[in-house]
């Protein structure tokens, strides 16, 4: 479904992106983990088409996204909840909704609305308040229901139980698996491993703007010692351990 | 200090700031989209008046006219959207910012070179020149139809920014654009959108000035840019709320020290108000209502 | 060593740019024309008004409109201390008694006038450089409004509205090459300096700048001070170049003129001052020289007016879209590979952390 390929991006003249290549077939959760740094927001980023590659192509459903602007992306049925949430402060509960069904031209969206509205009860309750006035979990709960209302063929999720109570983290990833089950293709970005691992299909490692490994969650946790990692050590167990990073040990 | 004065002052200073209120608001809806500060916004005016002017002979009612000076201000205010500030966007804040003054230079030589350096007299129905007596008082006709438009204006714009698919776009855009985008609003359209509501509020602002004055000349638009600048920063730069605020407030300052300040300083009446200003934003630098553009460091 | 050698690269282009100051000076000499000596002349006094932009904005980012107002104090100033008993009565017939008599040499009148401005400047400048970044904008934009009110107003001082004449032609082409040279130098060493780096790592990201402990505001302001007091020195020997003015001189014309050669060289490079200087006074003098003689020529039915603007704007324009940091962007010239904007470079074995997300 979405297929990046040897993908390049900078911020001026720092390297983020340096070889990324990574698939998502229809129906998968697929999982992007590694630490900060690693380049998982800016790749989002570069599909979601806020920012531009200066090498590589991404292909979703056949179509190139090369160059296209966000709301054309958005149009090709793919949804992101930004690190941040990306609520509307200002705007009520309702009406963030509202603005998820922007692109909507069917007559299903009131039963949608009322399917959402029983999954996340909070947005009923608070339908004409101020977003910006929402506690984090709530304001998350709203975003991926504004992510979801327009039935998006890809859901792209950065970060979603950052900043959140344990509790509600395990709302998040129990949200998430739901999803997936309900056969919602997910992108998932996360730097909590465990979690993530455990309800993903796939997965890829990132590091420093580029594939560190991949594959099944089994099979990563062999190839990979993943806490390493994080911490900028060795990147393989037995391999020759490289200067570890500022920071570490 | 008798109530006759007292309604005087009240009139005069809702009057005033009607007309300032509108124009931070032309000014704020811009920016809150685009964050961008529109140096060539007075010049919007200054069309607006040129167009009451090439159209001083024509047979068509006044109101048709003055329809025409507000539409001129709008088509010109997303003409420059198009040719000069989009072309430029995706660069930098300040490359649109110097974009906005250099647009502003261009159009007032244009007028220079088209029409005339020299003040120009523009028609004014003699409806706005007369005055009424209601319960007692002189009361200005002008200062009547001034807040009464401005508040059909007002809650014209209300109902379209609250009310309407249009309205919230332009309101998620102030809040987030990058995420309005994500939802599949289209950014052009927006901002056009924006710059041509703009348009019209300088437009009407632009048919009440220039029938205080009764002429119009290539530099009229600075002080209104001006008067829209400082009320847009007392007001908070933060939405159209503050904007709307800042307006009013300004209008109340400038009319009060109309009155306060002795014959010898009434010259400097424009810099006093502003030196009131910067004291307010020495104490208060965030402004009156204070939006996500006005946090400060230090 | 190593050290020393960047050092050297890094201010190679110091000794070129004063040189070729220099060598546009002799040359325009050598060539003996009144008018080219004039129209240099007053390119010089551009450039230093260009420099006290870029040493503001340039180096913190943020855009200044107010700084021709600080010109035009120290243009009245400067005139008020070297005109005649004489002169002043007629030019500034209601000037302040105990102004009248007073009468400085040239250059200490100049640096007075530059000094007044400053300490206007940083008087009203410190509330507007704890604004947010649009509000100070915007506050520079209103401040050169009132600046402008003010000096047309205040008739004990200035004439009010009215022209100002006699004063003396202090400033020929030596004058002006001397302080071109001074200031180019000074602005090159106020970017170079501590205070210039800081408030270069301010504006690259404020935020930053922040959590090492920067004073961000304290930084501006001294930064527009400065400025300040190098466009109010530039006010004052254009003053005596000139010999008569108005207000108006000082005003929005004016500053849009010298923004343009600050944005077309490029703000954040003193290069670009220079580089920008001198491609739009070339534009412009090209331009009105064009329009004045279509004028005179009669050349279309109508007189042209205004055309020279309408044309810079629609250049000034076209760089913003085409290549907004300008000319000379971010590297003064021969400044080498090395600059500030290295590509994070790879050290043997190890991967680089860069600011990857």
């Amino acid at each position: 479904m979405l297929s990046v390929t040897n993908l390049e991006a900078r911020y001026g003249a720092i390297l983020a992106l340096r070889d990324i290549s990574l698939t998502v077939e229809e129906g998968e959760l697929v999982a992007l983990v590694g630490p900060n740094g690693a380049g998982k927001t800016t790749t989002l980023a570069v599909v979601a088409g806020l920012h531009r590659p200066s090498r590589g192509t991404v292909l979703f459903e056949g179509k190139s996204l090369a160059g296209r602007a966000p709301e054309d992306v958005a149009r090709l049925g793919i949804s992101m909840v930004p690190e941040n949430r990306g609520v509307f402060p200002t705007l009520t509960v309702a009406e963030n909704l509202r603005l998820g069904t922007y692109l909507r031209r069917d007559g299903q969206v009131a039963r949608d609305l009322e399917q959402l509205q029983e999954r996340f009860p909070v947005l009923g309750e608070r339908a004409g308040q101020a977003a910006g006035t929402l506690s984090g979990g709530e304001q998350q709960q709203l975003a991926i229901a504004r992510a979801l209302i327009s039935r998006p063929r890809l859901l792209m999720l950065d970060e979603p139980s950052l900043g959140l109570a344990p509790t509600l983290v395990d709302r998040v990833f129990e949200l998430v698996a739901e999803l997936h089950r309900e056969g919602v293709t997910i992108l998932l970005v996360e730097q909590n491993v465990r979690r993530t691992l455990e309800v993903a299909d796939r997965a890829y490692l990132l590091q420093t703007g580029r594939v560190e490994a991949s594959g099944r969650p089994a099979e990563l946790r062999e190839l990979v010692d993943i806490e390493s990692v994080y911490l900028g050590g060795a990147r393989r167990p037995g391999a020759q351990a490289s200067e570890p990073a500022v920071g570490s040990r | 200090m008798d109530a006759e004065f007292l309604a005087q002052f009240a009139l005069n200073a809702l009057s005033l700031g009607s007309l300032y209120a509108l124009m931070a608001l032309g000014m704020a809806i811009v920016f809150g989209v685009l964050r961008l500060v529109n140096l060539a916004y007075g010049e919007l005016l200054m069309v607006a008046g040129y167009t009451l002017f090439v159209l001083n002979d024509s047979p068509l009612p006044w109101l048709f006219v003055a329809g025409a000076a507000v539409l001129a201000a709008s088509l010109a205010s997303v003409l420059t959207e198009r040719v000069a500030f989009r072309p430029v966007r995706v660069n930098s804040l300040n490359a649109m910012l110097i974009t906005s003054f250099a647009v502003s230079t261009l159009l007032q030589n244009a007028a220079l070179l088209l029409v005339s350096p020299r003040t120009r007299a523009v028609n004014v129905p003699g409806l706005l020149t007369q005055s009424l007596e209601i319960a007692g008082l002189r009361v200005s006709v002008a200062n009547l139809i001034t807040i009464g438009v401005s508040l059909s204006l007002l809650f014209g714009l209300n109902l379209l920014l609250r009310r309407t698919t249009l309205g919230l776009a332009l309101r998620a855009a102030a809040d987030d654009f990058p995420m309005t985008r994500m939802l599949g609003v289209r950014a052009d359209r927006v901002i056009a959108a924006a710059f041509a509501i703009s348009g019209v509020l300088a437009g009407v602002v632009g048919l009440f000035w220039i029938a205080r004055v009764g002429s119009v000349v290539p530099t009229i638009g600075a002080g209104p840019l001006l008067i829209a600048l400082i009320a847009t920063v007392i007001g908070g730069m933060g939405g159209l709320a503050g904007a709307i605020a800042g307006g009013y407030v300004l209008g109340a300052l400038t009319v009060g020290m109309q009155l306060l300040l002795p014959p010898g300083l009434i010259d400097y009446r424009d810099a006093f108000t502003f030196g009131i200003v910067i004291l307010v934003l020495l104490v208060r630098p965030q402004g009156l209502i204070p939006g996500r553009q006005s946090a400060r460091v230090g | 060593m190593a050290s020393v050698r960047a050092s050297i690269t890094r201010h190679r282009a110091l000794p070129v740019l004063l040189v070729l100051v220099v060598v546009i000076a002799v040359t325009t000499s050598v060539f003996g024309d009144r008018l080219l000596d004039r129209i240099v002349t007053v390119m010089f006094i551009d450039l230093i008004l260009v420099l006290g932009f870029q040493v503001f904005s340039g180096n913190s980012g943020l855009l200044s409109f107010a700084q021709i107002g600080f010109m035009g104090i120290g243009a009245y100033t400067s005139a008020i201390l070297t005109m005649t008993v004489e002169a002043k009565g007629f030019a500034i017939p209601d000037l302040y008694p105990f102004l009248v008599p007073i009468q400085i040499p040239f250059i200490a009148a100049v640096f007075v006038g530059a000094v007044v401005a400053t300490l206007v400047a940083a008087a009203i400048s410190f509330p507007i450089m704890r604004l947010s970044d649009a509000a100070s904008v915007i506050s520079t934009f209103a401040l050169l409004v009132i600046l402008h009110v003010v000096l047309a107003h205040w008739s004990a001082l200035t004439n009010g509205p009215r022209v100002v004449f006699g004063l003396l032609p202090y400033t020929d082409l030596p004058t002006a090459t001397l302080w071109a040279i001074v200031f180019v130098a000074a602005a090159w060493a106020f970017k170079h300096s501590s205070l210039g780096l800081k408030l270069r790592a301010s504006r690259d990201s404020e935020f930053a700048a922040a959590t090492i402990g920067l004073n961000v505001v304290r930084l501006r302001w001294t930064a527009f001070i400065v400025s300040a007091f190098i466009c109010a020195f530039a006010g004052g020997l254009w003053a005596h170049f000139i010999t008569s003015f108005s207000p108006q001189a000082f005003y929005l014309t004016r500053t849009f003129l010298i923004l343009t050669m600050l944005i077309v060289g490029g703000p954040r490079t003193v290069s670009g001052a220079i580089a920008g200087t001198i491609i739009v006074t070339v534009a412009f003098e090209t331009l009105r020289t064009a329009e004045s003689t279509i004028n005179l020529e009669r050349l279309v039915p109508f007189q042209l007016v205004g055309l020279t603007e309408v044309i810079l704007a629609i250049g000034l324009i076209v760089v913003l879209a085409v290549r907004p940091g300008g000319l000379i962007e971010e590297r003064e010239i021969l400044s080498g590979p090395g600059g500030p904007r290295a590509e994070p470079v790879e050290p043997p074995g190890l991967e680089p952390a860069g600011e990857a997300r």
